[in-house]
Protein backbone atom coordinates (compact mmCIF):
# COMPACT_ATOMS: atom_id res chain seq x y z
CA UNK A 1 0.00 0.00 0.00
CA UNK A 2 1.85 3.18 -1.06
CA UNK A 3 -0.30 6.58 -0.71
CA UNK A 4 -0.58 9.52 -3.49
CA UNK A 5 2.21 10.91 -3.88
CA UNK A 6 2.52 14.50 -2.48
CA UNK A 7 1.11 17.27 -4.89
CA UNK A 8 2.96 19.79 -2.62
CA UNK A 9 1.06 23.21 -1.57
CA UNK A 10 -2.82 23.80 -3.05
CA UNK A 11 -6.26 25.78 -2.56
CA UNK A 12 -9.35 25.40 -2.64
CA UNK A 13 -11.08 26.05 -5.91
CA UNK A 14 -13.32 28.73 -5.55
CA UNK A 15 -15.35 30.69 -8.37
CA UNK A 16 -13.98 34.38 -6.14
CA UNK A 17 -10.51 33.27 -7.14
CA UNK A 18 -11.06 31.07 -11.01
CA UNK A 19 -9.50 34.84 -12.70
CA UNK A 20 -6.29 34.98 -10.49
CA UNK A 21 -5.47 31.18 -10.80
CA UNK A 22 -5.58 31.60 -14.69
CA UNK A 23 -4.02 34.69 -15.12
CA UNK A 24 -1.48 35.21 -12.49
CA UNK A 25 0.04 31.76 -12.43
CA UNK A 26 0.64 31.98 -8.69
CA UNK A 27 2.76 29.82 -6.32
CA UNK A 28 -0.44 27.26 -5.80
CA UNK A 29 0.54 23.76 -6.78
CA UNK A 30 -2.57 21.98 -7.22
CA UNK A 31 -6.20 22.64 -6.84
CA UNK A 32 -9.18 21.03 -4.77
CA UNK A 33 -12.99 21.30 -6.02
CA UNK A 34 -16.20 20.65 -4.06
CA UNK A 35 -17.24 17.94 -5.94
CA UNK A 36 -20.93 19.06 -5.59
CA UNK A 37 -20.45 22.64 -7.55
CA UNK A 38 -19.57 20.69 -10.38
CA UNK A 39 -22.26 17.98 -10.09
CA UNK A 40 -24.45 20.13 -12.42
CA UNK A 41 -25.22 19.60 -16.08
CA UNK A 42 -22.72 22.38 -17.76
CA UNK A 43 -22.09 25.91 -18.18
CA UNK A 44 -19.26 28.15 -16.45
CA UNK A 45 -18.74 25.65 -13.44
CA UNK A 46 -17.61 23.04 -15.58
CA UNK A 47 -15.77 25.10 -18.27
CA UNK A 48 -13.83 26.80 -15.60
CA UNK A 49 -12.74 23.37 -14.20
CA UNK A 50 -12.06 22.20 -17.67
CA UNK A 51 -9.47 25.11 -17.84
CA UNK A 52 -8.43 24.83 -14.64
CA UNK A 53 -7.31 21.08 -15.03
CA UNK A 54 -5.20 22.54 -17.75
CA UNK A 55 -2.58 23.89 -15.35
CA UNK A 56 -3.36 22.26 -12.18
CA UNK A 57 -3.46 18.37 -10.82
CA UNK A 58 -7.28 18.61 -9.27
CA UNK A 59 -8.28 16.72 -6.16
CA UNK A 60 -12.42 16.44 -5.95
CA UNK A 61 -13.40 16.82 -1.94
CA UNK A 62 -17.28 15.91 -1.63
CA UNK A 63 -19.79 16.68 0.89
CA UNK A 64 -22.71 14.12 -0.11
CA UNK A 65 -20.73 10.31 0.52
CA UNK A 66 -23.30 10.01 3.91
CA UNK A 67 -20.99 7.57 5.00
CA UNK A 68 -22.30 7.43 8.64
CA UNK A 69 -25.89 7.78 7.75
CA UNK A 70 -28.14 4.90 8.08
CA UNK A 71 -30.25 5.97 5.03
CA UNK A 72 -28.95 3.81 1.63
CA UNK A 73 -25.85 4.89 -0.05
CA UNK A 74 -27.25 7.25 -2.83
CA UNK A 75 -26.08 5.19 -5.77
CA UNK A 76 -26.88 8.15 -8.06
CA UNK A 77 -24.71 10.39 -6.60
CA UNK A 78 -21.88 7.63 -6.40
CA UNK A 79 -22.54 7.23 -10.56
CA UNK A 80 -22.28 11.16 -11.00
CA UNK A 81 -19.27 11.43 -8.61
CA UNK A 82 -17.87 8.74 -11.06
CA UNK A 83 -19.00 10.08 -14.34
CA UNK A 84 -17.06 13.62 -12.96
CA UNK A 85 -13.91 11.56 -11.96
CA UNK A 86 -13.53 9.86 -15.22
CA UNK A 87 -13.81 12.77 -16.99
CA UNK A 88 -11.56 15.13 -14.53
CA UNK A 89 -9.14 12.51 -13.80
CA UNK A 90 -8.67 13.94 -10.09
CA UNK A 91 -5.57 12.60 -8.17
CA UNK A 92 -8.26 11.23 -5.32
CA UNK A 93 -11.15 11.49 -4.08
CA UNK A 94 -11.84 12.37 -0.69
CA UNK A 95 -15.24 12.96 1.54
CA UNK A 96 -16.18 13.35 5.30
CA UNK A 97 -16.62 11.15 8.77
CA UNK A 98 -20.14 12.08 9.27
CA UNK A 99 -23.63 12.22 7.95
CA UNK A 100 -25.38 14.65 6.08
CA UNK A 101 -29.40 13.49 7.08
CA UNK A 102 -31.34 10.55 7.16
CA UNK A 103 -34.91 9.46 5.99
CA UNK A 104 -34.22 10.85 2.69
CA UNK A 105 -33.83 14.80 3.75
CA UNK A 106 -30.62 16.33 3.00
CA UNK A 107 -29.49 18.63 6.32
CA UNK A 108 -26.83 20.41 4.18
CA UNK A 109 -24.15 20.13 7.15
CA UNK A 110 -21.36 17.21 8.33
CA UNK A 111 -23.37 15.69 11.38
CA UNK A 112 -21.19 14.03 14.50
CA UNK A 113 -20.95 10.29 14.50
CA UNK A 114 -21.17 8.50 17.71
CA UNK A 115 -18.18 6.52 18.44
CA UNK A 116 -19.49 3.38 18.48
CA UNK A 117 -18.53 -0.21 17.69
CA UNK A 118 -21.33 -0.21 15.71
CA UNK A 119 -21.21 2.80 13.85
CA UNK A 120 -17.37 1.74 13.14
CA UNK A 121 -18.61 -0.90 11.47
CA UNK A 122 -21.63 0.75 8.93
CA UNK A 123 -19.00 3.36 8.24
CA UNK A 124 -16.48 0.38 7.41
CA UNK A 125 -18.83 -1.34 5.13
CA UNK A 126 -19.77 1.47 3.16
CA UNK A 127 -16.68 2.84 2.45
CA UNK A 128 -15.60 -0.60 1.39
CA UNK A 129 -19.17 -1.03 -0.70
CA UNK A 130 -18.19 3.26 -2.09
CA UNK A 131 -14.43 2.02 -2.67
CA UNK A 132 -15.31 -1.00 -4.65
CA UNK A 133 -18.01 0.98 -6.92
CA UNK A 134 -15.60 3.66 -7.87
CA UNK A 135 -12.75 1.44 -8.23
CA UNK A 136 -10.31 2.96 -6.23
CA UNK A 137 -9.49 3.77 -2.25
CA UNK A 138 -10.68 7.57 -0.93
CA UNK A 139 -9.56 9.36 1.65
CA UNK A 140 -11.98 10.25 4.79
CA UNK A 141 -11.33 13.42 6.63
CA UNK A 142 -12.30 13.57 10.06
CA UNK A 143 -14.94 16.58 10.65
CA UNK A 144 -15.10 19.12 13.52
CA UNK A 145 -17.85 18.34 15.92
CA UNK A 146 -19.34 20.23 18.25
CA UNK A 147 -21.08 17.65 20.65
CA UNK A 148 -20.34 14.37 21.85
CA UNK A 149 -22.50 11.19 22.54
CA UNK A 150 -23.14 9.60 26.16
CA UNK A 151 -23.45 6.36 23.55
CA UNK A 152 -19.87 7.02 22.21
CA UNK A 153 -17.11 3.70 23.51
CA UNK A 154 -14.06 4.77 21.83
CA UNK A 155 -12.28 8.17 21.23
CA UNK A 156 -12.21 9.90 17.88
CA UNK A 157 -8.92 8.93 17.06
CA UNK A 158 -9.13 5.21 17.97
CA UNK A 159 -12.39 5.61 15.91
CA UNK A 160 -10.89 7.02 12.57
CA UNK A 161 -7.67 4.67 12.78
CA UNK A 162 -10.11 1.42 13.41
CA UNK A 163 -11.74 2.91 10.37
CA UNK A 164 -9.11 3.60 8.11
CA UNK A 165 -7.11 0.39 9.04
CA UNK A 166 -10.12 -1.96 8.67
CA UNK A 167 -11.62 -0.01 5.14
CA UNK A 168 -8.11 0.26 3.65
CA UNK A 169 -8.88 3.86 3.09
CA UNK A 170 -6.60 6.76 3.09
CA UNK A 171 -7.17 9.74 5.49
CA UNK A 172 -7.40 13.47 4.86
CA UNK A 173 -6.21 14.81 8.70
CA UNK A 174 -7.84 18.19 8.65
CA UNK A 175 -5.50 20.29 11.37
CA UNK A 176 -7.92 22.65 12.28
CA UNK A 177 -10.97 20.41 12.46
CA UNK A 178 -8.61 18.23 15.47
CA UNK A 179 -8.10 21.59 16.76
CA UNK A 180 -11.47 22.69 16.67
CA UNK A 181 -12.72 19.52 18.02
CA UNK A 182 -10.07 19.19 20.74
CA UNK A 183 -11.24 22.52 22.00
CA UNK A 184 -14.67 21.76 21.95
CA UNK A 185 -14.52 18.18 23.17
CA UNK A 186 -11.12 19.22 25.94
CA UNK A 187 -9.15 16.48 24.25
CA UNK A 188 -5.12 17.06 23.92
CA UNK A 189 -4.79 17.44 20.33
CA UNK A 190 -1.21 15.92 20.38
CA UNK A 191 -3.00 12.34 21.25
CA UNK A 192 -5.42 12.45 17.70
CA UNK A 193 -2.16 13.03 16.22
CA UNK A 194 -0.39 10.40 17.09
CA UNK A 195 -3.05 8.15 16.94
CA UNK A 196 -3.24 8.23 13.48
CA UNK A 197 -1.21 6.13 11.08
CA UNK A 198 0.98 8.16 8.84
CA UNK A 199 1.40 5.68 5.99
CA UNK A 200 -2.63 6.22 5.72
CA UNK A 201 -2.60 10.47 5.16
CA UNK A 202 -3.13 11.33 1.73
CA UNK A 203 -4.16 14.86 2.65
CA UNK A 204 -3.87 17.39 4.81
CA UNK A 205 -6.42 20.28 5.11
CA UNK A 206 -5.77 23.76 6.97
CA UNK A 207 -8.33 26.41 7.58
CA UNK A 208 -9.50 29.42 10.06
CA UNK A 209 -12.31 28.88 12.39
CA UNK A 210 -14.41 31.13 14.69
CA UNK A 211 -14.33 31.43 18.52
CA UNK A 212 -17.86 31.80 20.21
CA UNK A 213 -16.09 31.28 23.45
CA UNK A 214 -16.64 28.14 25.33
CA UNK A 215 -16.99 26.48 21.58
CA UNK A 216 -14.75 26.90 18.19
CA UNK A 217 -16.68 26.89 14.93
CA UNK A 218 -15.04 25.40 11.97
CA UNK A 219 -16.30 28.56 9.60
CA UNK A 220 -13.32 28.87 7.33
CA UNK A 221 -13.82 32.48 7.02
CA UNK A 222 -10.52 33.40 8.85
CA UNK A 223 -7.01 33.03 8.62
CA UNK A 224 -5.20 30.26 9.87
CA UNK A 225 -4.90 30.99 13.91
CA UNK A 226 -1.60 30.28 15.37
CA UNK A 227 -2.68 27.58 17.28
CA UNK A 228 -3.35 25.85 14.41
CA UNK A 229 0.50 26.82 12.59
CA UNK A 230 1.74 25.01 15.63
CA UNK A 231 -0.39 22.17 15.27
CA UNK A 232 0.71 22.06 11.82
CA UNK A 233 4.26 21.62 12.50
CA UNK A 234 3.43 19.08 14.52
CA UNK A 235 1.57 17.25 12.14
CA UNK A 236 4.55 18.11 9.09
CA UNK A 237 7.01 16.06 12.33
CA UNK A 238 4.68 13.58 12.36
CA UNK A 239 3.26 12.67 8.83
CA UNK A 240 6.41 13.91 6.86
CA UNK A 241 5.58 15.18 3.32
CA UNK A 242 1.79 15.11 2.26
CA UNK A 243 -0.22 17.13 0.09
CA UNK A 244 -1.55 20.18 1.58
CA UNK A 245 -4.04 22.89 1.01
CA UNK A 246 -5.50 25.76 2.84
CA UNK A 247 -9.98 26.00 2.50
CA UNK A 248 -11.52 29.15 2.44
CA UNK A 249 -15.04 29.45 1.53
CA UNK A 250 -16.12 32.79 3.31
CA UNK A 251 -15.41 36.24 3.90
CA UNK A 252 -12.81 35.85 1.25
CA UNK A 253 -9.58 37.91 1.46
CA UNK A 254 -7.33 39.51 -1.64
CA UNK A 255 -5.88 36.55 -3.12
CA UNK A 256 -2.22 37.19 -2.86
CA UNK A 257 -2.87 36.86 1.45
CA UNK A 258 -4.63 32.86 0.87
CA UNK A 259 -1.15 32.50 -1.31
CA UNK A 260 0.67 33.99 1.48
CA UNK A 261 -0.95 31.54 4.13
CA UNK A 262 0.46 28.66 1.82
CA UNK A 263 3.54 30.25 1.83
CA UNK A 264 3.57 30.10 5.31
CA UNK A 265 2.62 26.32 5.63
CA UNK A 266 5.74 25.79 2.58
CA UNK A 267 8.28 27.31 5.68
CA UNK A 268 6.81 25.55 8.27
CA UNK A 269 7.46 22.54 5.89
CA UNK A 270 10.41 23.39 4.70
CA UNK A 271 11.87 23.75 8.75
CA UNK A 272 10.63 20.89 9.94
CA UNK A 273 12.36 19.15 6.76
CA UNK A 274 15.67 20.94 7.71
CA UNK A 275 15.44 20.34 11.72
CA UNK A 276 15.08 17.00 10.91
CA UNK A 277 18.39 16.93 8.54
CA UNK A 278 20.06 18.65 10.53
CA UNK A 279 19.54 16.16 13.44
CA UNK A 280 20.05 13.44 11.33
CA UNK A 281 24.14 14.69 10.71
CA UNK B 1 -29.37 3.25 21.37
CA UNK B 2 -28.90 2.02 17.65
CA UNK B 3 -27.31 4.51 15.38
CA UNK B 4 -30.74 4.70 13.08
CA UNK B 5 -32.30 5.83 16.35
CA UNK B 6 -29.77 8.42 17.13
CA UNK B 7 -29.52 9.73 14.23
CA UNK B 8 -33.58 10.06 13.83
CA UNK B 9 -33.76 11.64 16.88
CA UNK B 10 -30.84 13.79 16.47
CA UNK B 11 -32.49 15.25 13.34
CA UNK B 12 -35.23 15.89 14.28
CA UNK B 13 -34.44 17.94 16.84
CA UNK B 14 -32.38 20.00 14.32
CA UNK B 15 -35.60 20.29 12.31
CA UNK B 16 -37.76 20.77 15.24
CA UNK B 17 -38.36 25.01 15.86
CA UNK B 18 -36.97 25.26 19.28
CA UNK B 19 -33.41 23.97 19.72
CA UNK B 20 -33.77 21.27 22.43
CA UNK B 21 -30.68 18.89 22.79
CA UNK B 22 -31.81 15.02 22.47
CA UNK B 23 -30.81 13.64 26.09
CA UNK B 24 -27.75 11.65 24.25
CA UNK B 25 -25.82 15.03 24.20
CA UNK B 26 -23.62 15.41 26.73
CA UNK B 27 -22.36 18.41 28.35
CA UNK B 28 -18.83 19.62 27.53
CA UNK B 29 -16.38 20.73 30.54
CA UNK B 30 -17.03 24.72 29.04
CA UNK B 31 -21.03 24.99 28.13
CA UNK B 32 -23.96 22.99 28.10
CA UNK B 33 -25.12 20.43 25.97
CA UNK B 34 -28.18 22.79 24.73
CA UNK B 35 -25.46 25.35 23.94
CA UNK B 36 -23.40 22.94 21.73
CA UNK B 37 -26.48 21.25 20.05
CA UNK B 38 -27.77 24.64 19.05
CA UNK B 39 -24.48 25.06 16.35
CA UNK B 40 -26.28 22.51 14.54
CA UNK B 41 -29.74 24.02 15.02
CA UNK B 42 -28.63 27.14 13.23
CA UNK B 43 -26.17 26.15 11.39
CA UNK B 44 -29.09 24.37 9.61
CA UNK B 45 -31.35 27.03 8.90
CA UNK B 46 -28.33 29.54 8.12
CA UNK B 47 -27.07 27.39 5.89
CA UNK B 48 -30.34 26.97 3.48
CA UNK B 49 -31.24 30.48 4.33
CA UNK B 50 -28.00 31.96 2.31
CA UNK B 51 -29.16 29.28 -0.47
CA UNK B 52 -32.24 31.18 -1.05
CA UNK B 53 -30.26 34.20 -0.94
CA UNK B 54 -27.64 33.37 -3.07
CA UNK B 55 -30.20 32.32 -5.43
CA UNK B 56 -33.14 35.44 -5.35
CA UNK B 57 -30.69 38.15 -4.18
CA UNK B 58 -33.08 40.70 -6.23
CA UNK B 59 -36.20 39.17 -4.29
CA UNK B 60 -34.56 39.38 -1.51
CA UNK B 61 -33.80 43.30 -2.00
CA UNK B 62 -37.00 43.80 -3.72
CA UNK B 63 -38.79 42.13 -0.73
CA UNK B 64 -36.41 44.20 1.55
CA UNK B 65 -35.20 41.85 5.08
CA UNK B 66 -37.64 41.69 7.43
CA UNK B 67 -40.19 39.70 4.70
CA UNK B 68 -37.75 37.86 2.68
CA UNK B 69 -36.41 36.63 6.16
CA UNK B 70 -40.07 35.40 7.15
CA UNK B 71 -40.53 34.19 3.28
CA UNK B 72 -37.45 31.39 3.76
CA UNK B 73 -38.09 30.73 7.61
CA UNK B 74 -41.52 29.71 5.92
CA UNK B 75 -40.19 27.45 3.04
CA UNK B 76 -37.54 26.39 5.32
CA UNK B 77 -40.17 24.76 7.87
CA UNK B 78 -42.10 23.61 5.04
CA UNK B 79 -39.37 22.18 3.01
CA UNK B 80 -36.47 19.95 4.13
CA UNK B 81 -33.63 19.77 1.80
CA UNK B 82 -34.55 16.94 -0.29
CA UNK B 83 -31.31 17.39 -2.81
CA UNK B 84 -28.26 16.70 -2.63
CA UNK B 85 -26.83 20.14 -4.27
CA UNK B 86 -27.77 23.33 -2.30
CA UNK B 87 -28.22 24.64 -5.92
CA UNK B 88 -31.77 23.22 -6.52
CA UNK B 89 -32.76 23.48 -2.81
CA UNK B 90 -34.36 26.56 -3.82
CA UNK B 91 -36.10 25.65 -7.22
CA UNK B 92 -39.38 25.50 -5.73
CA UNK B 93 -39.59 28.81 -4.20
CA UNK B 94 -41.27 30.67 -6.81
CA UNK B 95 -43.87 27.67 -6.39
CA UNK B 96 -43.65 28.26 -2.55
CA UNK B 97 -44.76 31.37 -3.09
CA UNK B 98 -47.85 31.02 -4.59
CA UNK B 99 -49.15 29.28 -1.14
CA UNK B 100 -47.79 31.31 1.19
CA UNK B 101 -50.40 33.64 2.71
CA UNK B 102 -48.42 37.13 3.16
CA UNK B 103 -46.97 36.65 -0.67
CA UNK B 104 -49.60 34.47 -2.30
CA UNK B 105 -51.34 37.65 -4.11
CA UNK B 106 -48.33 39.68 -4.83
CA UNK B 107 -47.98 38.35 -8.54
CA UNK B 108 -44.83 40.60 -9.13
CA UNK B 109 -43.08 38.93 -6.10
CA UNK B 110 -43.74 35.43 -7.29
CA UNK B 111 -42.87 36.53 -11.34
CA UNK B 112 -39.36 37.85 -9.88
CA UNK B 113 -38.78 34.78 -7.79
CA UNK B 114 -39.45 33.17 -11.62
CA UNK B 115 -37.45 35.41 -13.44
CA UNK B 116 -34.47 34.89 -11.27
CA UNK B 117 -35.06 31.00 -11.25
CA UNK B 118 -34.59 30.95 -14.73
CA UNK B 119 -31.60 32.70 -14.66
CA UNK B 120 -30.02 30.77 -11.98
CA UNK B 121 -31.19 27.18 -14.27
CA UNK B 122 -29.66 28.82 -17.43
CA UNK B 123 -26.67 29.48 -15.92
CA UNK B 124 -25.60 26.00 -15.23
CA UNK B 125 -27.76 23.44 -17.71
CA UNK B 126 -26.12 21.42 -20.36
CA UNK B 127 -23.86 22.19 -22.46
CA UNK B 128 -24.56 21.39 -26.28
CA UNK B 129 -23.15 22.64 -29.33
CA UNK B 130 -24.93 25.54 -31.18
CA UNK B 131 -25.37 26.32 -34.50
CA UNK B 132 -24.68 29.13 -36.63
CA UNK B 133 -26.98 30.99 -39.29
CA UNK B 134 -24.41 29.70 -42.13
CA UNK B 135 -26.00 25.77 -40.96
CA UNK B 136 -28.99 26.72 -43.34
CA UNK B 137 -26.66 27.32 -46.44
CA UNK B 138 -26.12 23.32 -46.37
CA UNK B 139 -29.70 22.57 -46.79
CA UNK B 140 -31.28 23.12 -50.18
CA UNK B 141 -33.78 26.68 -49.99
CA UNK B 142 -36.81 24.29 -51.25
CA UNK B 143 -36.18 21.71 -48.60
CA UNK B 144 -36.24 24.72 -45.32
CA UNK B 145 -40.14 24.39 -45.14
CA UNK B 146 -39.46 20.78 -43.47
CA UNK B 147 -36.47 22.18 -41.32
CA UNK B 148 -37.09 21.80 -37.55
CA UNK B 149 -35.05 22.56 -34.49
CA UNK B 150 -33.53 21.81 -31.16
CA UNK B 151 -32.74 24.12 -29.22
CA UNK B 152 -29.73 24.38 -26.88
CA UNK B 153 -30.77 23.19 -23.21
CA UNK B 154 -30.37 26.62 -21.67
CA UNK B 155 -33.60 27.88 -24.00
CA UNK B 156 -36.12 28.88 -21.34
CA UNK B 157 -39.74 31.10 -22.30
CA UNK B 158 -41.76 32.33 -19.51
CA UNK B 159 -44.90 34.20 -19.47
CA UNK B 160 -44.73 36.54 -16.48
CA UNK B 161 -46.59 39.52 -15.22
CA UNK B 162 -45.98 42.56 -17.11
CA UNK B 163 -43.05 44.92 -16.36
CA UNK B 164 -41.40 41.70 -14.71
CA UNK B 165 -37.70 42.53 -16.75
CA UNK B 166 -37.95 46.17 -15.72
CA UNK B 167 -38.27 45.58 -12.03
CA UNK B 168 -35.74 43.18 -11.53
CA UNK B 169 -33.46 45.87 -13.50
CA UNK B 170 -34.61 48.11 -11.07
CA UNK B 171 -34.34 46.30 -8.48
CA UNK B 172 -30.59 45.16 -9.30
CA UNK B 173 -29.54 48.23 -10.25
CA UNK B 174 -31.00 50.46 -7.10
CA UNK B 175 -33.27 52.04 -9.56
CA UNK B 176 -36.42 53.54 -8.90
CA UNK B 177 -39.10 51.18 -8.75
CA UNK B 178 -41.30 51.16 -12.12
CA UNK B 179 -45.20 51.25 -11.97
CA UNK B 180 -46.52 47.94 -13.20
CA UNK B 181 -49.89 47.36 -15.14
CA UNK B 182 -52.03 44.27 -15.63
CA UNK B 183 -51.34 42.09 -17.95
CA UNK B 184 -47.91 39.90 -19.32
CA UNK B 185 -44.77 39.92 -20.70
CA UNK B 186 -43.17 36.85 -22.46
CA UNK B 187 -39.12 36.61 -21.97
CA UNK B 188 -36.90 34.37 -23.34
CA UNK B 189 -33.75 33.23 -21.00
CA UNK B 190 -30.71 31.34 -22.39
CA UNK B 191 -27.03 31.47 -21.73
CA UNK B 192 -24.52 32.76 -24.36
CA UNK B 193 -21.88 31.28 -25.37
CA UNK B 194 -19.44 32.48 -23.35
CA UNK B 195 -21.11 31.49 -21.03
CA UNK B 196 -23.30 34.82 -19.58
CA UNK B 197 -27.35 33.93 -18.69
CA UNK B 198 -29.26 35.92 -20.99
CA UNK B 199 -33.01 37.18 -21.54
CA UNK B 200 -34.99 39.67 -23.60
CA UNK B 201 -38.88 40.32 -24.01
CA UNK B 202 -40.66 38.38 -27.07
CA UNK B 203 -43.30 39.74 -28.84
CA UNK B 204 -46.30 37.28 -28.75
CA UNK B 205 -45.66 36.01 -32.63
CA UNK B 206 -42.16 35.62 -31.67
CA UNK B 207 -43.75 33.56 -28.40
CA UNK B 208 -45.66 31.53 -30.52
CA UNK B 209 -43.02 31.02 -33.08
CA UNK B 210 -40.57 29.64 -29.71
CA UNK B 211 -43.43 27.67 -28.62
CA UNK B 212 -44.14 25.75 -31.91
CA UNK B 213 -40.04 25.41 -32.45
CA UNK B 214 -39.01 24.39 -29.48
CA UNK B 215 -41.84 21.66 -29.59
CA UNK B 216 -40.23 20.21 -32.92
CA UNK B 217 -42.60 21.87 -35.24
CA UNK B 218 -41.26 22.58 -39.36
CA UNK B 219 -40.54 26.21 -40.36
CA UNK B 220 -43.72 25.30 -42.97
CA UNK B 221 -45.98 24.91 -39.59
CA UNK B 222 -44.62 27.76 -37.73
CA UNK B 223 -45.60 29.99 -40.49
CA UNK B 224 -48.95 28.38 -41.01
CA UNK B 225 -49.71 29.08 -37.16
CA UNK B 226 -48.49 32.74 -37.48
CA UNK B 227 -50.45 33.19 -40.57
CA UNK B 228 -53.80 32.03 -38.45
CA UNK B 229 -52.73 34.07 -35.67
CA UNK B 230 -52.25 37.36 -38.39
CA UNK B 231 -48.93 38.49 -37.95
CA UNK B 232 -48.95 40.21 -41.10
CA UNK B 233 -49.01 39.41 -45.07
CA UNK B 234 -45.29 38.28 -45.49
CA UNK B 235 -45.06 35.31 -42.65
CA UNK B 236 -42.01 33.92 -43.81
CA UNK B 237 -39.93 36.67 -43.71
CA UNK B 238 -41.61 37.53 -40.40
CA UNK B 239 -40.35 33.82 -39.17
CA UNK B 240 -37.09 34.49 -41.25
CA UNK B 241 -36.64 37.51 -38.54
CA UNK B 242 -37.04 34.95 -35.54
CA UNK B 243 -34.57 32.48 -36.71
CA UNK B 244 -31.90 34.90 -37.53
CA UNK B 245 -32.31 36.31 -34.10
CA UNK B 246 -32.00 32.62 -32.33
CA UNK B 247 -29.31 31.31 -34.46
CA UNK B 248 -27.09 35.04 -33.41
CA UNK B 249 -28.13 34.22 -30.08
CA UNK B 250 -27.25 30.94 -29.78
CA UNK B 251 -29.97 29.01 -28.98
CA UNK B 252 -30.20 26.32 -31.49
CA UNK B 253 -28.30 23.11 -31.45
CA UNK B 254 -29.34 21.10 -33.96
CA UNK B 255 -31.50 21.39 -37.67
CA UNK B 256 -33.42 18.43 -38.61
CA UNK B 257 -35.00 17.44 -42.06
CA UNK B 258 -38.29 15.94 -41.89
CA UNK B 259 -38.52 13.86 -45.03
Amino acid sequence: MSKPLSLGFGLGLRPVYYRELLESRPNVDWLEIITENYLVPGGRPVAMLERMRADYPIVMHGVSMSLASTDPLDIDYLKALKKLADRIEPRWISDHLCWTGVHGVNMHDLLPVPYTFEALQHVVDRINRVQDFLGRRIAIENASTYVTFHESEMDEWTFVREMAERADCWLLVDVNNIYVSAFNHGFDERQFVEAIPAERVAQLHLAGHSDAGTHKIDTHDQPICADVWKLYERVCRQFGEVSTMIERDDNFPPFHELVAELDRARSIYAAVVHSREETAA
Amino acid sequence: MTLAELQERFQAGILSEEAIAPRFVADSKKTNAETLFAVYHNAYRLRLAEFLSNDYPVLRNYLEDEDFGSLVEAYILAAPSRVRNARWYGARLPEFMGTYARLENDAQAIDLARFERALADVFDAADESRLSIDALANIDVERWPKISFKFHPSYELLDLAIGTATLYEAVRDGQELPLIDEGEERVLFWRSSDHQSCYRLVSPDERLALIEASAGKSFAEICSLLQFQGSGENVAARAGEFLTQWFAAGIISCLALDD
